[in-house]
């Protein structure tokens, strides 16, 4: 979610004012950071919660002259950065958790010679998957890679952690990655901000700076003597961890028990002490980077006490590697913390997650009101579930009424619908208020769709499913159909190479292009579909089609999914079809319509004695469709007026005025 | 003033998180620490939306704990009902839109909206307070329904419970509407205020 920049907010983020006081989001605040850093070249691909971002990077970008944009996918994202830091400039990619899995192949192979100029890859994860498909800790993969890894506590860290790693960067030679959660990334805190750099390097190309053929991986001497001048900068960035500022060790007195918290766990557990009255009666090590390590200051502390919380977001990257540590240094110590069950092994933690632990090791009781926690127990029934749900009047609303049309019709006796990342992945959210229960069934199955919400059979990834349709096809799959779905950003993400070996492999399936031309979910970014770029330029505007056929697809339809005959009809050819068949359901998304205030709301009438209760427009999904007593009605302020609802109507209760 | 922990909720489309970056900005204008933590689920628009607004010193984390708001201000009923009772405290006060934006799990049949009276009822019995107002009608009133949040921005000023002044949330409000729509938001803001302060 997004909410749109505040105006002069372009201004402030390029206002070069030490000292001055604003509120930044954490993923501004990364922005800024870079901004502050003199960053040349941006570059990502939206994914929540990291995309705000580029959009921060790109509003000033055209009033500090540098380049910002956004990548068809976080791969090219990060060669446009990376070949950037080759040149000695200073560059940053920025991407959600899912992201990086995308960048693997060249962050394993970047890291075997490294960087000339800065360059930061800052990654929001998700712990409790807000908005993401799994909870990942992405800062294991610094440790994989042997670079060193940044974790801010709050939005001042993020900015100034991101300033600073350019510098760590270049120190190096290295790519650094900073590494924030989903309660930095959304959350905004109170920034100071510092001095705008502008070091206006001229890039430049030397192919055997400092390392003979520094760039080519294999040139010589080859890939394993890369990984051991890798490995043998591990030794300075060890040693420069040890004084960054958001690594600190507070040892008062003589406590016994201590806290050593990373990044946001920092900030809930500093609150947990206060909650528990603990201050200054534990031993704390703040950690800002989780790796390496500075092994010192964790020594320091273990040898000081008898046990030590550990208090991480993500997985026990931390207490595994103080494990390690506490064996040489003081083996009895006590460790407590996700490998023990003392913290919670999934979801994201809190302040209460922190406090309760750090009650039952310390031996005191917190606040607690017995009686109201019965109360809340008996009304926690009133409080009705919210599924969350696509936006009145969404033209993917029309495109999969008009799939399960189609589906009901032609689609045989158990089809198969394949999802991915967008909007349209809700079609695959369900309703929050049903129970699901699992199937024992060796047979396939079918199941009612009661909204379009349960439409979709699979979803995983960006390009997923048009990969999953081909395997069932290749499986033999024979109970039905199978159809694929993906939106104009995500086709052009990873959808093409599947496209491809579709046609390469003789699939037969149908694959349903929801465009919208905008990237929607992550709050209306341009893609290649859009026709501008990330600083509001126009540029060519990419049709699926014409990709689409130029990779050898031989059936290709054209709809508009506001008029559901005609998108059904098109679905039910393609599903007889005998060939990989595409169809694209083409209508902008309604808010960029309303925004551009383009959308032409229909005035829709309703009439209430000849509603039959049926419910087949509730079934239609759109949250401007209300039912009360018996009977069907339009919210008046959440209804525009799209006119879909008036065609999915059987008795004319629902109509377009004229 | 220690430390405030407000809440505000609603569904996402509604103007929560930009109401409570109003406020985060506001406290900031006036010397203040504050932090704006939000939680929403994945969708652009129609999912549970909820805002951690803190004020203080000792604010660190972006989230409020269980039992820890003092105030919860609902731009949705049900959104207001959810809120209270994870986050209001003993004491507290919901301040809600009386207006029920319909969950699709109410729709197809599978849940029902709980009424006015049942959740001042369930709160009330929660030992908080709750105050109910007609937010939408007074923002159609103002010219605008999408101000419906300044509405809400404008009673909970008029609660007095803010440690910002409501001059300086005013100018914040100005500063961070579409300028087309500035005289809606403050005629808006003003019926908020006025509706509370009778």
């Amino acid at each position: 979610m997004k909410v749109s920049k505040l105006i002069g907010f372009a201004d402030l983020i390029v206002e070069d004012a030490p000292g001055k006081r604003v509120l930044l989001m954490g993923n501004e605040a990364i922005a800024r950071g870079a901004i502050e850093a003199g960053v040349s070249v941006a570059a990502s691909y939206p994914g929540t919660p990291a995309s705000e971002i580029l959009e921060t990077l790109a509003l000033a970008a055209p009033k500090l002259g540098f380049h910002a944009e956004w990548s068809v996918n976080e791969k090219v994202a990060f060669e446009v950065a990376a070949g950037a830091a080759i040149t000695g400039v200073r560059a940053l990619t920025s991407m959600k958790n899912a992201g990086l899995n995308w960048v693997m192949d060249m962050f394993m192979t970047l890291v075997y010679g490294g960087v000339r100029g800065g360059f930061v890859i800052a990654v929001g994860d998700d712990p409790d998957a807000h908005y993401s498909s799994n909870e990942q800790d992405t800062r294991f993969v610094a440790f994989y890679g042997e670079i060193p890894c940044l974790e801010p506590a709050d939005s001042q860290e993020a900015k100034e952690m991101t300033r600073y790693a350019f510098e760590l960067s270049e120190r190096l030679e290295l790519p650094v990655l900073v590494r924030s959660v989903t309660r930095i990334c959304h959350a905004s805190g109170d920034v100071k901000f510092g001095k705008i750099e502008k070091p206006e390097r001229k890039p430049v190309f030397d192919r055997h700076w400092k390392l003979p053929w520094r760039w080519n991986v294999y040139g010589p001497p080859g890939p394993v003597e890369k990984h051991r001048w890798l490995h043998g900068q591990m030794p300075q960035m060890k040693k420069l961890v040890e004084t960054v500022p958001w690594n600190k060790l507070v040892l008062q007195g003589k406590p016994t028990f201590g806290i050593i918290a990373s990044g946001i766990g920092a900030s809930y557990a500093r609150e947990a002490v206060k909650m528990l009255g603990l201050e200054n009666k534990v031993a704390f090590l703040k950690l800002g980077t989780p790796t390496p390590l500075p092994e010192q200051l964790v020594e320091r502390m273990l040898k000081s006490v008898k046990s030590v919380l550990v208090v991480e977001e993500g997985e026990p990257l931390v207490e595994l590697q103080v494990r390690g540590l506490a064996k040489n240094v003081n083996p009895d110590v006590k460790l407590l913390g996700k490998l023990t069950g003392t913290m919670p092994p999934v979801g994201e933690i809190n302040t209460d997650i922190v406090a309760h632990a750090l009650a039952k090791l310390v031996k005191r009781k917190l606040p607690a009101d017995r009686p109201r926690e019965l109360i809340k127990d008996e009304i926690k029934d009133l409080v009705a579930p919210r599924s969350s749900t696509l936006c009145a009047g969404c033209p993917h609303l029309g495109s999969y009424w008009a799939l399960n049309q189609a589906l009901r019709k032609v689609g045989g006796k158990v089809p198969i619908v394949n999802g991915d990342i967008g909007c349209y992945e809700q079609g695959g959210y369900a309703i929050a208020g049903k129970e699901y229960k699992p199937s024992f069934s060796t047979e396939s199955v079918r199941y009612p769709i009661e909204a379009p919400y349960e439409t979709l059979d699979t979803n995983y990834i960006m390009g997923g499913g048009v990969g999953l349709m081909q395997g069932q096809f290749q499986a033999g799959y024979k109970d039905g159909a199978i159809v694929g779905v993906a939106g104009d950003s995500t086709f052009f993400h990873a959808c093409i190479p599947a496209v491809i070996n579709a046609v390469y492999n003789k699939v037969k399936g149908v694959f349903l292009v929801m465009d919208n031309a905008w990237t929607a979910m992550t709050g209306h970014q341009p893609n290649p579909a859009t026709g501008i770029t990330a600083i509001g330029e126009e540029t060519k505007l990419l049709c699926v089609e014409d990709v689409a056929k130029a990779c050898g697809v031989e059936f290709i339809r054209t709809v508009d999914p506001f008029d559901l005959k005609a998108t059904t009809a098109a679905i039910e050819e393609a599903l007889k079809s005998d060939k990989f068949a595409i169809v694209v359901a083409r209508h902008v998304c309604t808010l960029q319509a309303q925004r551009q205030k383009k959308f032409v709301g229909k005035r829709m009438i309703f009439d209430r004695d000849k509603c039959t209760g049926c419910k087949l427009c509730v079934s239609f999904g759109c949250p401007g469709i209300i039912f009360k007593e018996g009977k069907a009605g339009l919210d008046p302020i959440l209804c525009n007026g799209c006119g879909m609802c008036a065609e999915v109507c059987p008795t004319g209760a629902i109509r377009v005025e004229g | 003033m220690a430390e405030l922990n407000l809440i505000i909720a609603g569904v996402g489309g509604q103007g929560s998180i930009r109401a409570s970056h109003i406020v985060g900005i506001a406290a900031i204008r006036e010397g203040l620490r504050a932090r704006v933590g939000e939680t929403f689920g994945s969708a652009m628009r129609g999912g549970a939306v909820a805002s951690h607004v803190r004020i203080g010193k000792g604010v660190f984390a972006p989230l409020i704990a269980k039992d820890g708001a003092e105030i919860v201000l609902a731009l949705e009923l049900l959104e207001g009902l959810r809120n209270a009772v994870k986050f209001l405290a003993k004491g507290g006060l919901l301040l809600t839109n009386t207006r029920a934006w319909m969950p699709v799990d109410v729709n197809i049949g599978r849940a029902e909206y709980p009424s006015l009276e049942a959740i001042k009822g369930a709160v009330e019995k929660l030992g908080a307070e709750v105050v109910a107002i007609d937010a939408t009608s007074l923002a159609q009133q103002a010219g605008n329904v999408r101000t419906m949040n300044v509405v809400m921005l404008g009673a909970l000023a008029g609660t007095g419970k803010l440690p910002i002044s409501v001059e300086t949330l005013k100018e914040v409000v100005q500063e961070n509407v579409p300028p087309k729509t500035i005289e809606a938001n403050l005629r808006a803001f003003e019926l908020g205020f006025a509706v509370i302060k009778k």
